[in-house]
């Protein structure tokens, strides 16, 4: 159990800054998700706890013990790898107890954590199968058997479920939230996509280029976006954005728009367009519409829109701006 | 589609190889050829019974087993302290050593033995500049053996180095990460990891090196030992064939188990 803490942490690549002071504290305990488009260095955070990859300049602290100069077998972390990284030519066995061997743990020890780990994962009757025979899912399950046997105080995992199809990523989400539950050690998951961080965090961290754009609960980043970036990343299909003259913008989620032949009596915009797609997907239907003359009118209550400054930042209801911008919201079509 | 090659095959190979085994049991007068007359294994009771023949074989036992041992550990060394550092001094260094590989045997000979001339000689002067005794080199039966294999594996270091440099780069480096994250040293990461996985072509390599030096034993073995038309060469091409195809048997049969094929 340890907490994560990134101290004016920098990291650079040659000459290109990849991520600068940047200031991140991970909760002892939590499910932390770091979320982002390719290259806005969730993945170099990562590896930066790991050790693998370390920082620049900047301090990163393991359950309050600063790792800089730690090596990364030391720091009390365990990783999964996207690929999961399974030594080929150990079997199964010799995979999840390399890491014990090598700290020269006793014979009986490491075998039963080994089988402690491998039925955590359900693996129990692969121990003495070579990786090459295993499908991908079970490739998977070696690769975090090796990490839970470990104890560690973090795990990390970088994009673990990129590699299964997408029956089994489902179902392996499940798992590792279960297994989260079980273990109550601090996960810190990368993933770039959304859906995953969404259903199974509790924190989600979203990152843009080398920047965090908000840290907050599922719930939270969903409801109530800082900014636009985050509006438009979270929720799928993404929230419907709207660029005003003066480069503000306002934006509603889909779920919150009503479709009918005239305008609600509620409705604070609307907008006429014509249905161009229909996407039924069984507990939910998906229209597109595009916003020229046509028969399908938009409505959205007041309650429900987003206003965001010229600046790409959330302009909330205590904010001076709030009223004008709504009022310029109402005369839009 | 591949009838032309196994005609090939067929006439270069298979019936030369046949050819000789055939004529190791022959007298051969090749000046008369009614001559020729079948004698059994005569011949190989010959070479068997010729102390040049029977020396020349263990020399080439004693000369085929140090350059492969050498040349193997050198070659991983090298090739993993070149393939983790990518400066130019290790760019330099893959193409010094790969170029004796390309210089003609002629051309490496003359040279070394100049180098290696016990009195006027670079190598007898360097030894004499660090306070080592000077070395007889070539001219010493007791330090022949040891000039020959240190040209060998001069020649040949720098093509081994490259096939398990490549073997190498197709590890992926996620690997050394989890090695690393697992608490696995240096030298324990190449042996319990980075060796097995290739160790397909390194199996490869002993086999190509095995039989390449041992084929040194034919040109001596010709050249000392052939006796009146080269009558015996038969036999002893036949002796080398059978000492290679056991020996690659035994690598199979005792390796097979490290050798992991994926």
């Amino acid at each position: 159990m340890a907490s994560i803490e990134f101290q004016n942490v920098t990291k650079k690549f040659g000459d290109n800054t990849v991520i600068s002071s940047m200031n991140l504290t991970i909760e002892d305990g939590s499910f932390t998700v770091l979320v982002g488009p390719s290259g806005c260095g969730k993945t170099t955070l990562l590896r930066m706890i790991a050790g693998i990859g370390p920082q620049t300049s900047g301090r990163v602290l393991v359950g309050g013990r600063d790792v800089t100069d730690i090596e990364p077998g030391k720091r009390g972390v365990a990783m999964v790898f996207q690929n999961y990284a399974i030594y080929p030519t150990m079997t199964v066995r010799e995979n999840i107890s390399f890491g014990l061997k090598n700290i020269h743990m006793p014979k009986e020890t490491i075998d039963k954590r080994v089988k402690e780990a491998c039925s955590k994962v359900g693996m129990m009757e692969y121990l003495d199968r070579k990786p090459s025979t295993l499908s991908g899912g079970q490739r998977q399950r070696i690769a975090l058997a090796r990490a839970i046997v470990k104890n560690p105080e973090v795990f990390l995992m970088d994009e673990p479920l990129s590699n299964l199809d997408a029956k089994l990523r489902v179902q392996m989400r499940v798992e590792l939230i279960e297994l989260h539950k079980k273990l109550k050690t601090t996960f810190v998951y990368v993933t770039h996509d959304q859906v995953e961080a969404m259903s199974m965090a509790d924190t989600i961290v979203l990152m843009d280029g080398g920047r965090i754009q908000q840290m907050a609960s599922p719930s939270v980043m969903y409801k109530d976006p800082d900014n636009l970036f985050t509006a438009r990343f979270i929720g799928s299909p993404s929230m419907n954005i709207r660029r005003m003259d003066d480069s503000t913008s306002f934006g509603f989620r889909p779920e919150h728009a009503s479709i009918g032949p005239e305008k609600e009596p509620n409705a604070w915009f609307t907008t006429t367009g014509t249905i161009t797609a229909r996407e039924m997907l069984g507990s939910e239907t998906l229209y597109t519409i595009r916003d020229s003359a046509g028969n399908a009118t938009v409505s959205v209550p007041e309650e429900h829109i987003y206003l965001f400054g010229s600046d790409g930042n959330r302009v909330r209801a205590e904010d001076a701006e709030y009223e004008t911008l709504m009022e310029k919201v109402r005369q839009q079509h | 589609m591949i009838a032309p090659a196994v005609f090939g095959i067929v006439v270069f190979t298979v019936i030369p190889a046949i050819q000789m085994v055939v004529w190791s049991f022959y007298d051969i007068n090749q000046l008369n050829p009614a001559k020729t007359r079948f004698i059994g294994f005569g011949n190989y009771t010959r070479i068997f019974q010729s102390a040049d023949f029977t020396r020349a074989l263990v020399n080439t036992g004693v000369y085929t087993f140090w350059t492969v041992v050498v040349i193997m550990a050198l070659a991983i060394l090298l090739a993993v302290w070149l393939g983790t550092k990518r400066d130019k001094l290790s760019k330099f260094t893959q193409a010094a050593i790969f170029l004796p590989y390309i210089v003609s045997m002629v051309s490496i000979g003359l040279i070394f033995l100049q180098l290696m001339s016990p009195n006027y000689g670079l190598f007898n002067a360097i030894l004499e500049a660090v306070g080592l005794p000077k070395s007889q080199w070539t001219q010493s039966s007791k330090t022949a053996m040891m000039s020959v294999i240190l040209v060998a594996v001069w020649k040949a270091i720098g093509y081994y180095t490259i096939i398990i440099g490549g073997a190498l780069q197709a590890v992926p480096t996620e690997l050394y990460e989890a090695a690393a994250l697992d608490n696995s040293g240096k030298v324990r990461t190449l042996l319990k990891i980075t060796i097995p996985i290739i160790s397909p072509q390194l199996f490869f390599v002993l086999i190509i090196m095995t039989i390449g030096s041992f084929k040194v034993f034919e040109t001596i073995q010709i050249m000392t030992g052939g006796g009146p038309n080269n009558a015996t060469s038969a036999a002893g091409g036949v002796v080398l064939l059978i000492i290679v195809g056991v020996l690659t048997f035994v690598y199979f049969r005792l390796l097979s188990r490290k050798v992991h094929y994926q």
